[in-house]
């Protein structure tokens, strides 16, 4: 079943670069997506969300030498994350659907994989086989970025991939470190699994820093916080969305930056419990920092973009402290506004590639009174715009609710702080809602809208040729033209989620409550149970 | 009688293929000098290979010794005797079809190429030191009549040169070494040399001094630094498949014997030795990978980089000097040798193939435009530069890790360290030509005429590279088999 979600997208992307036809590419591209997405409902419908085992285990040896196997696994903690990345990549294809028009085959056989890796990395749970889907990932993100993105794209994808190599080479280092512990408790053989890591009792002095878990845990946690990314680690993030295609922005702040914080919670807090617990100031701080700091830098971003790349930093920095704070709230509210984070993030940047596909501009002070020219887009990007400044009935409220309270159990000063992060982000992101939307009409809106004369969008329309026949043609004589039905396709799932997961949070939260209360209690002396069947599918 | 038919039962992969290369020589000489079709000469040089790739199949592995145990007959001959041979093999392949070899003493290289191969053969089964250098000799005086043959480049005269001076050199302080050794120890046999030679490196310093020379000798033939300052120059000016003839046969077979005399262990107790070679293996990784960075020419930046994977699989065979159990760590040496030779010819054939079109050396620029033109090669070319970089799950990736797993669990921590963050800077360089193929508007391509053999051997090795990787499992066990 696992297997199957992994290597069918590999399947796909296969056939999609030796499709022959090229027009029917992206229907074909979406097809496959969604045949994913049906799997992973099938797969959720079979999850047993009451208990914090393992579940739907697949267990092969790969590298038997090395006590490597192809070991696959799915608990609460990673269940929610495998959804939100098949149902955010039929969107993507869809949302992608004019905006990519050079190597379109390229391009879907590219983010196939990439789905690939990324489930991959949420569902391995040997440390070497982890290590390879997490790589993987960087491979097509790469070329995304640097073949389908913006002007300074180059300078962008290698930043992305050498910031992240870098600091996944130090956690290669630290897994082969472990796997040589492992002898104590398998009664001597090396393995790889993270079960047999979570049973390693690693020698931890609270206060030197020269201990085997101190540095372990440093190599795995800033191999993660280059991908969170966490302050002041962030810098390659900004580039990377602002250079990123829409599709390539959605799928990095929607799953990739997930990967990070979802492997704290996998790896850093269970494997080195003391030394997280002893050092989760730093994080803690750092993620605080990074909420002040990327509001800030976000409220003075003129480019519509960056202001969202920065706001990922602020909301990542929430996420940080939630899960180092390392209560039942903070953690449960963490791995909530992961998927928040996900959508709503996702859909502004789709919002943001739908509207400079029409005017191929991202700078917020050629906009203003877009609302009357546009009223539905307008409403979409509200909507979304109070996800994520967490209004309540809508799901980032979630989320930070349950952070703010797990970080006022810390401790209040915590909170305090965070909190500043709350307003700074319902500051920026009105101010910019209030000037592109609302207010005189700039020089991008002025002269075009529904009585279609001769303004500057028009010249902006010549340039991209090569539009659907059917948009292209619309757009000829309206620039400005509200959302396309493909559009509000693309939409509509997205803001029902956003309600959904508002109104009615434990239809989510309860997939993962079991196993985040299970690692709340037992941090300190984790091991993930193994369901009935697991466990005997292991014995074979 | 029966022992020296016997003997001469082990050795006929070599005596296949110099006989081998007597044909197209003789068939030349009999026509009255006059050079026959190349094709025909290619195809009888490949079946001598595969013949000797047979033959050292049956009877490479079964850990005899033939004449007075002067060659050995085991795991690591198996194995590095038919890494070289596939990778000369390939590479003869790119001679046949770059115009840069090709030409009218084109029987004159393969017969120099197949000789060049018997030296390595002689190389790596050798355990007497005196055959150690009658092999390496071999190989390296037919190898640099090859580097000077190309009649098109000058610059390949000035690298033949270079590469024969130096190259004469470091013999010369290799026989120098083995003369102190043979004067302090008795013997030169490197399995004799075991029983005592941990008496004698604490009390002998002739010996010690001897092993030094011999090290150094070792050293500058896989182009360790200091004594790499060759490799780029050579590398660049050599016609590219006698390049690639180099990068992976000729530094294969150098680390087999290499890793002969450190790993049977005559050297325990000779810590400096190893430190310094430890250092040696740090300055090198840096060396090469911040060399590489600079680079514009690609063959340069391919010839910095196969420094820096010197380095790398030093690190390697000192791990498998000081360790006890010293099978796994030189089987991490093979099975790294195995990937760096695949996707270091595969590099090299791709730059031979687009050489042939622009006409001139490229340099990374000239590449753009040709994911475009060639999407397969592109693909291919990427495999190698992403494999060479240490992405998972490539082949190159399981090298790393394996060698860098045997250097941890032998208490050398830093050296994996240093090897790792040197894997990070080399994603840098490894990426460019990445990012100018694909992203890159321009022309790059390569011309219609005769290339389908490279391009088989180059979507071979792209194979073997994703293949081996996943099934990186098995085949490290069976070469560990190999060598216990």
């Amino acid at each position: 079943m696992l297997s199957a979600l992994i290597f069918l997208p590999i399947v796909f992307a296969i056939v999609m670069a030796v499709w022959p036809q090229k027009n029917t590419v992206r229907h074909l591209a979406l097809g496959f997506s969604l045949i994913q997405f049906a799997l992973s409902l099938v797969m959720l419908s079979r999850f047993d969300s009451s208990t914090a085992a393992l579940q739907m285990v697949e267990q092969t040896a790969w590298i038997q030498r090395f006590g490597i196997s192809y070991f696959l696994g799915i608990d609460g903690i990673s269940v929610m994350l495998v959804m939100l990345t098949t149902f955010l990549v039929p969107i993507i294809i869809l949302g992608s659907w004019n905006s990519i028009d050079k190597q379109v085959k390229g391009f879907h056989a590219a983010l196939f994989v990439l789905q690939a890796a990324m489930l991959g990395s949420f569902l391995s749970m040997d440390a070497i086989l982890f290590y390879v889907f997490w790589e993987l990932s960087l491979v097509p993100m790469y070329f995304i970025v640097g073949i389908w993105g913006g002007s300074r794209r180059i300078y962008a994808t290698l930043k992305f991939f050498i910031y992240t190599m870098t600091g996944s080479m130090l956690m290669l280092l630290a897994i082969i470190f472990m796997m040589r512990l492992t002898p104590e408790v398998t009664g001597g053989a090396i393995s790889a699994s993270l079960l047999d890591f979570y049973k390693l009792n690693i020698p931890f002095v609270a206060g030197e820093f020269l201990t085997p878990q101190t540095l372990l845990f440093f190599a795995f946690a800033i191999a993660f916080a280059i991908k969170v990314p966490m302050f002041p680690l962030h810098t390659w993030l900004p580039d990377a969305h602002v250079e990123a295609p829409t599709p390539g922005s959605v799928v990095l702040a929607g799953v990739m930056l997930k990967m990070g914080t979802y492997c704290f919670l996998r790896w850093v807090i269970p494997l080195f419990p003391e030394a997280a617990e002893h050092y989760a100031w730093i994080f803690i701080a750092l993620g605080v920092i990074g909420i002040i700091y990327g509001a800030l830098v976000a409220m003075v971003q003129p480019d519509v973009k960056k202001l969202v790349a920065y706001s990922s930093v602020s909301h990542m920095g929430y996420i940080l402290v939630g899960l180092f704070v390392m209560n039942q709230y903070g953690v449960n509210g963490a791995l909530y506004q992961m998927l928040n984070h996900g959508i709503s993030t996702g859909a502004l940047f789709l919002l943001i590639g739908m509207i400079y596909e029409r005017t191929h501009s991202r700078e917020i002070s050629k906009y203003g009174g877009l609302a009357s020219v546009m009223p539905y887009f307008t409403i979409a990007f509200v909507i979304v715009t109070m996800s994520s400044i967490a209004v309540p009935l809508t799901n980032g409220f979630v989320g930070e609710f349950l952070i703010l309270l797990g970080s006022y159990v810390y401790s209040p000063v915590v909170a305090v702080f965070s909190v500043t992060g709350v307003v700074l982000g319902a500051a920026y992101m009105l101010w910019m809602v209030k000037r592109v939307f609302f207010g005189p009409k700039g020089e991008l809106v002025r002269g075009s809208g529904n009585d279609s004369s001769d303004g500057h969008g028009h010249g902006a329309v010549i340039t991209h040729a090569n539009h659907d026949v059917h948009d292209a043609h619309a757009a000829d004589h309206h620039p400005l033209l509200d959302l396309s039905t493909r559009e509000v396709v693309v939409l509509v799932p997205l803001i029902i989620m956003i309600f959904w997961m508002g109104i009615f949070p434990n239809h989510f939260m309860d997939f993962s409550k079991a196993s985040v209360d299970y690692l709340v209690k037992n941090k300190m002396d984790y091991s993930i149970p193994l369901s009935a069947n697991a466990a005997q599918a292991q014995e074979k | 009688m029966n022992t020296m038919l016997a003997d001469i039962l082990l050795v006929s992969p070599m005596i296949a293929l110099f006989l081998f290369s007597l044909i197209p020589l003789s068939i030349k000489v009999l026509r009255g000098n006059v050079e026959q079709s190349p094709t025909a000469t290619i195809i009888i040089g490949l079946i001598g290979l595969f013949l000797t790739a047979g033959l050292l199949i049956v009877f490479g592995g079964s850990g005899k010794t033939a004449f007075n145990g002067q060659l050995v007959f085991d795991g690591l001959t198996q194995w590095m005797g038919l890494i070289a041979v596939m990778a000369a093999g390939g590479s003869m392949v790119l001679m046949y079809e770059n115009p840069a070899t090709r030409g009218r003493q084109f029987s004159e290289l393969i017969f120099l190429a197949m000789n060049s191969i018997v030296g390595m053969l002689i190389l790596v089964s050798a355990v007497d030191l005196i055959t150690v250098f009658i092999g390496l000799e071999l190989m390296s005086l037919a190898l640099y009549l090859m580097i000077a043959m190309s009649h098109e480049q000058k610059i390949s005269k000035e690298a033949a040169i270079k590469y024969f001076v130096l190259g004469s050199f470091a013999s010369a302080i290799f026989l120098y070494g083995v003369s102190f050794i043979f004067g302090s120890a008795g013997t030169i046999n490197i399995l004799d040399l075991m029983e005592n030679a941990s008496i004698l490196v604490k009390t002998n310093k002739v010996f010690m001094f001897g092993i030094a020379f011999v090290t150094l000798g070792f050293c500058f033939k896989v182009s360790i630094a200091p004594f790499h300052a060759w490799t780029p120059d050579v590398y660049q000016g050599a016609p590219t498949p006698v390049t690639s003839f180099m990068a992976t046969a000729v530094k294969t077979v150098s680390f087999a014997a290499f890793l002969r005399v450190l790993a049977t262990k005559p050297l325990i107790g000779s810590e400096n030795l190893f430190l310094v070679l430890q250092w040696f293996a740090v300055i090198t990784m840096t060396l090469g990978n911040v060399a590489a960075l600079v680079q514009t020419n690609l063959k340069r930046t391919l010839a910095y980089s196969s420094i820096s994977h010197s380095g790398y699989i030093l690190v390697g065979a000192i791990t498998a000097g000081i360790s006890q159990n010293s099978a796994f760590a030189a089987s991490s040496v093979v099975f790294y040798l195995l990937g760096y030779s695949l996707m270091t010819f595969g590099a090299f054939a791709i730059v031979s193939l687009i050489e042939k079109n622009e006409g001139h050396s490229i340099q990374t620029e000239d590449l753009a435009g040709f994911a475009k033109n060639q999407p397969l090669l592109a693909f291919c070319f990427a495999i190698f530069l992403l494999s060479l970089a240490g992405i998972p799950p490539l082949l190159g990736f399981f090298g790393k890790f394996y060698l860098f797993s045997a250097a941890v669990s032998e208490g050398l921590l830093w050296l994996a360290l240093w090897g790792v963050l040197n894997s990070a800077i080399g994603v840098y360089y490894y990426l460019r030509p990445i990012v100018v193929m694909y992203m890159h508007e321009g022309d790059c391509d390569v011309s219609d005429e005769r290339h389908f053999g490279t391009t088989t051997t180059i979507v071979i090795a792209a194979l073997l590279i994703i293949v081996l990787g996943l099934a990186s499992g098995p085949l490290f066990n069976s070469i560990e088999m190999a060598l216990m």
